[in-house]
């Protein structure tokens, strides 16, 4: 299978796939230096990279704070539900 | 106006739903399949202008307002019909198929309403119909996540039916149109509420990852186009450029987001993201300027397909190795390739990557909210995106597919049946499709388009935010990794609330009525019923007796005076009251017959 065997042949080559995204990453930057910007929204906008920052910075402020979120208030054991609805049996 | 051509799509789905549990297998199919299809040919038929009008009493309802806004939202609805129908072919239940017909010609019921009530009919028939495919998953969870669902949306309803009614009250006109935000009283914000319930806006959002987890694979494709969707074309269509639905729909963006990061099941992980991406459209309607409204219709069009993709994959998943939790599962690349294609599809469209349906889509909408002077609201809705991406794109096909070396379980013989395979490749054809050449979308939508999405500004900040999100989420890669946790939402309320309730019920009703209740009948009512009866046996026997018994008494005393006076047993005395007797008669009756 044509999928299969081009997963595993990146698989195979996994430090390599990693090398390469990097330099996508660092080309990415390079070239919004030199991109037309006609209708800057804000000054963001005007600031080679400034999405890559965005990008970046709201990945890992979406995932700390969720995670935090989480940890202190909202994270309950699978059966949370259902556990109070045994108890609740168990009473009858 | 009268003369042009109009049908009721939602006729072939009701009518079809009679025939289909009474059909064998093979010839269900085939209706299957040429239902949907007839529906949508002649969606693209219908001539705009108002049909199917009824006087009834003073009120006109109105079951065919063709419009081009109501023909964005029939187009779309009815090309999901038909990939539903594909996905579901292998679905031998005859009633998983008659529900969700009736829950797509609610949908278009809605679509064409021209007035309230009529909106009402259908869009309680969205949710009875909706009810079912979560019920038909038949387990004991969907049997209780199922009447949850029920019991909000009757809520919901019961917010709508209210609003109309004191709509009808106040203006006596009931016509489905724009509401001017300067004189919408409680009228208005009831009919809102029942629309934004119906939305998933929190706090009224929990029903969705509740119900959309627990419905059947099929069912939850179903479910995942229709009812957000109506909601936003009712919003779109009552409450454009209402100001509230602006930073109502900002927060859903995010509050999907977040809670997708705590998510564990595939299912309600893409239910999370529904309501962050209903957050797009609700932004967009509550912008109201044509570029925005546009923005909306464009990318419930588009989101309709990709999320619809996105829940066949996972739903794929689930059919085969009958498992959705991240924690579960892992390593199927081997096992599912095309379905990890598929869903990649779904995910880098629904992330907004260039080719991809959303970029044209979800930029119309950010675009929107700069051209009408709210930064925050567009930074606001780029950091969602990024989520989006995080989740959808990233964390969905990585947990499923990759992850662990092989799957923890039995891995599965081959891939998921060939129709649901189809199916999605119709889904992801229409999602690079639209991508590749947004014309024929952008020529759908209600406002003219003068919208170019892809400049090199546009394709650069876009490939920078997505990329660089990559990057944070491998460099973050193992505080990601499952947990075999829930997050707890405002359902908690009543979940945890509705257990309080029994709870309440068992121990202090059940105590009051155990302790006092019964206590009562023994202490108070028994004592109360024997000083009664003791009362009543005292009153027999002194007073009704000492009656019956003193009057006898009496009569016997009498006898025995009598007696005594009488016969004192002496022949001599009873011989002479004989004789004296015996003469006082002959003397009167001399005395009566002598002269």
């Amino acid at each position: 299978m044509m999928i299969v065997r081009f997963i595993a042949w990146l698989r195979a080559r996994l430090r390599l796939v990693i090398i390469a995204c990097y330099f996508i990453l660092a080309l990415l930057i390079f070239v919004d230096i030199g991109i037309p910007r006609h209708h800057p929204h804000f000054l963001g906008d005007m600031i080679p990279g400034f999405w890559a920052g965005f990008g970046f910075f709201a990945c890992v402020l979406i995932i700390v704070f969720s995670k935090w979120l989480g940890k202190k208030f909202l994270f309950r054991p699978e059966g949370y539900y259902e556990t109070l609805d045994n108890g609740g049996k168990g009473n009858e | 106006m009268s003369d042009a051509f109009f049908f009721h799509p939602a006729l072939f789905f009701f009518l079809g739903m009679w025939f289909l549990p009474r059909l064998s297998p093979g010839v269900r199919r085939i209706l299957l399949l040429v239902v949907p299809l007839g529906a949508f040919t002649i969606v693209t038929t219908l001539s705009h202008g108002m049909h199917w009008q009824a006087e009834v009493g003073n009120i006109t309802l109105v079951f065919g307002r063709v419009d081009k806004l109501a023909m964005v939202f029939a187009a779309v609805f009815s090309l999901m019909a038909i990939i539903g129908a594909i996905y579901g072919l292998h679905v031998d239940n005859p009633w998983e198929h008659t529900a969700s017909w009736g829950y797509v010609g609610s949908a278009l019921g809605c679509v064409f309403a021209g007035d309230y009530l009529t909106l009402f009919l259908f869009w309680e028939g969205l949710m009875v119909s909706s009810v079912c495919l979560v019920f038909l998953r038949k387990t004991e969870e969907s049997l209780r996540a199922g009447y949850r669902y029920f019991l909000v949306h009757v809520f919901g309803g019961l917010l709508l039916l209210a609003g109309i009614f004191l709509l009808y009250h106040n203006s006596g006109d009931l016509s489905f149109v724009a509401i001017k935000e300067d004189g919408a009283g409680l009228a208005a914000y009831l009919i809102l509420a029942g629309f934004l319930l119906n939305a998933a806006v929190p706090p009224l959002h929990a029903w969705l990852p509740d119900a959309y987890g627990s419905a059947t694979v099929m069912g939850a494709v179903f479910m995942c186009a229709y009812t957000t969707k109506t909601a936003v074309y009712a919003l779109a269509r009552a409450f454009p450029g209402f100001d509230i639905l602006i930073p109502l729909g900002v927060i859903m963006a995010l509050y999907g987001v977040v809670y997708a990061v705590l998510e564990n099941d595939a299912r309600r992980l893409l239910a999370y993201h529904i309501i962050s991406q209903v957050g797009y459209m609700v932004t967009g309607v509550g912008i109201g300027t044509a570029l925005a409204i546009n923005g909306a219709c464009a990318h419930a069009y588009a989101h309709i397909l990709y999320k619809a993709l996105l829940f066949m994959g996972v739903g794929s998943v689930l059919h085969v190795t009958g498992r959705s939790k991240f924690s579960e599962l892992g390593g199927l690349w081997r096992h599912m390739p095309w379905t990890l294609v598929f869903t990649l599809v779904g995910g880098l469209s629904i992330s907004a990557f260039p080719l991809f349906s959303g970029f044209v889509s979800k930029s119309m909408v950010i675009s929107g909210a700069w051209g009408d002077h709210l930064p925050w609201a567009a930074l606001l809705l780029t950091l969602a995106s990024a989520g989006t991406f995080l989740h959808t794109g990233l964390k969905v096909p990585y947990y499923i597919w990759f992850w662990r070396e092989k799957p923890p379980f039995e891995p599965p013989r081959g891939e998921a049946p060939l129709n649901m395979l189809i199916a999605m490749g119709i889904a992801a054809f229409y999602c690079i499709f639209i991508g590749v050449s947004p014309g024929y979308l952008y020529s759908l939508l209600p406002y003219p388009v003068d919208y170019q999405p892809y400049t090199a500004g546009h394709i650069m900040q876009s490939y920078q935010i997505l990329l660089f999100t990559m990057l944070g989420f491998f460099l973050l890669i193992n505080k990601l990794h499952p947990e075999p946790k829930i997050g707890l939402d405002l359902d908690w309320f009543y979940r945890r609330g509705g257990r309080w309730f029994m709870v309440f019920c068992r121990k202090v009703l059940f105590t009051i009525d155990d302790g006092l209740i019964k206590n009562l009948h023994a202490t108070v009512a028994l004592p109360l019923l024997r000083s009664f009866s003791r009362l009543a046996d005292r009153h027999d026997k002194r007073i009704i007796d000492g009656v019956v018994d003193g009057s006898a008494e009496a009569v016997l005393h009498l006898g025995n005076r009598m007696r005594c006076m009488l016969q004192q047993g002496l022949i001599s005395r009873y011989v002479a009251k004989m004789l004296t007797v015996l003469a006082v008669t002959i003397f009167i009756a001399l005395l009566l017959t002598g002269k």
